[in-house]
């Protein structure tokens, strides 16, 4: 159940510097940059780091560490969205950028950058963290976030979705299609998949 | 229908724009419309020439959407091959040639948020298809055009029809006093750059811009490879034993053409790589833009609308 075999899931490597790019803008999913994302060698103090910390509390605009590290923390991800929508307006030619964190994060970063007008050659992106996939229901058009089994409830129309591995990188989302449409009420049972 | 030519034109127009470059109006003989093109397309025109056959890329330089003209704009070169030399020389207004459907190796990128035309010279001509095209789409664009100094009026009057309120700027002063890192450092992100003209000028424009941190697929150069002759040599084809001599004024693709021999070939610039032959010995003088440092180091591949051979002979395996 685990390999449908479908081969367009994107696939993720290790974070490292790009050189050709001249500014390197990091944004991480959560307080501090996960080791797992990071490829050998990786160099913080090259990359001006956005953080998201998940805190309600005051926070300072820009925090230079020790290391000379840029860190910026936001309090949420929708934050740090708004942040970089308005920072890539006003941005030259030579940006890379870097992201890491859950597939949802990812691809909603991707997005941004698209509509930014940047190509895949300058973004590099490296999921780190749950595997928990969002979900896109097909036939109500409504997302399910934090997904990690084989079948879930769509929260918009109620149907059983069976969880496809085909992943959209416009919807940064899992295709979820009904899984008892040919024989309404036989569901299966769900497996615990995506922690 | 997939259009496939070749098209016969009357020559409809003849427009001497200075001493050495002339603009030519094709109309489609039998009237009609000619197929459409896409904004930075060229045609193949066919030039007969002292018992040659040769057939040169020109940019269109009229707009995507005219399809009842065709126009080029083409150099008197001194060292021509002889086909700028035939047009300048040998048509006249009334004359019926051959071109065939266009084609496009230098198309505008969707995508882009910005488009930054830089060319030098003659390179101008694709970029005079372009800019009507961005305009009409209402899409952002800088067109910077390098020439010498006689020539900038020239260009003025070519690019005057579009320039009211664009950014357009002729710099006849020569390569010295033009900023080409500072305009690259300084566009948008989502900025594609397009360059046409000497090759100097395009290899300046695509290392600075790699040196900027622009990413390959963001710098689009137009390349018409260097069919320029060279000594004569002899090509063996290995399959069918053909031996076919190849002069000084001609390309290996056109001595295989005037053999009868239906080499395969598309662009005939070295861009497209359709020609691509496999070679079995003998070194080659590669010209083309097509095949990568490494296979033009491992020598086992020719493409023959440009390349050469540096030895004598050269087998191929074809």
């Amino acid at each position: 159940m685990s390999d449908q075999g479908i081969k367009s899931r994107p696939k993720y490597a290790p974070l490292e510097l790009d050189p050709a790019g001249r500014h390197h803008l990091l944004l991480v999913e959560g307080p501090a940059l996960p080791a797992e994302a990071l490829a050998e060698g990786f160099e913080p103090a090259a990359f001006e780091t956005w953080t998201v910390v998940n805190r309600s509390a005051l926070l300072p605009v820009q925090v230079v560490d020790a290391q000379g590290e840029s860190v910026r923390p936001f309090r949420a991800k929708g934050h740090l969205f708004s942040a970089l929508e308005e920072r890539l307006a006003r941005e030259t030619m030579g940006l890379r950028l870097y992201a890491t964190g859950s597939e949802p994060f990812l691809w909603d970063v991707a997005r941004i950058a698209d509509a930014a007008g940047m190509s895949r050659q300058e973004i590099r992106l490296a999921q780190a963290g749950s595997k928990a996939r969002r979900v896109f229901c097909v036939h109500c058009r409504t997302y399910g976030e934090g997904v990690t089994t084989s079948i879930f409830t769509c929260g918009g129309c109620g149907a059983s979705l069976f969880v496809r591995d085909h992943f959209s990188r416009r919807h940064a989302a899992y295709m979820g299609v009904q899984v008892d449409a040919e024989v309404p009420g036989a569901v299966p049972d769900a497996e615990e998949l995506y922690a | 229908m997939i259009a496939s030519g070749p098209i016969p034109v009357r020559i409809h127009e003849i427009e001497q724009l200075s001493p050495t470059l002339k603009r030519f109006a094709f109309a489609p003989l039998h009237g009609g419309a000619l197929p459409t093109p896409s904004a930075g397309a060229h045609v193949l025109v066919t030039l007969r020439h002292e018992g040659r056959v040769m057939k040169n890329a020109y940019s269109l330089v009229s707009p995507p959407e005219s399809r009842e003209r065709y126009e080029i704009i083409v150099r008197h070169v001194a060292q021509s091959r002889g086909g700028s030399r035939f047009l300048h020389q040998s048509v006249a207004r009334g004359d019926v040639i051959e071109i065939g459907v266009p084609g496009n190796l230098f198309p505008l990128a969707s995508k882009a948020r910005k488009h930054l035309l830089i060319a030098g010279g003659i390179g101008i001509t694709p970029l005079l298809s372009y800019v009507p095209a961005l305009k009409a789409r209402g899409a952002r664009f800088e067109l910077h055009q390098l020439c010498t100094a006689d020539e900038a009026p020239v260009f003025e009057k070519l690019l005057a029809p579009h320039a009211a309120g664009e950014d357009i700027f002729i710099h006849g002063n020569g390569r010295a006093a033009f900023d080409l890192a500072g305009i690259l450092a300084r566009q948008p992100l989502g900025t594609h750059v397009y360059t046409c003209g000497p090759r100097a000028l395009m290899d300046a424009v695509i290392t600075s811009a790699a040196a900027l941190g622009w990413p390959a697929g963001k710098i689009h150069r137009e390349s018409f490879g260097d069919a320029s002759g060279g000594l004569p040599f002899k090509a063996v084809l290995a399959k069918s034993g053909i031996e076919v001599q190849v002069a000084d004024n001609q390309t290996l693709l056109e001595a295989l053409e005037a053999q009868g021999i239906a080499a395969p070939c598309l662009c005939r610039g070295g861009a497209c790589g359709e020609c691509k032959l496999e070679v079995l010995d003998g070194e080659v003088e590669h010209r083309d833009d097509f095949l990568s440092a490494a296979e033009k180091a491992s020598q086992k591949f020719i493409m023959p609308c440009v390349s050469r051979a540096r030895t004598a002979q050269v087998v191929l395996d074809f």
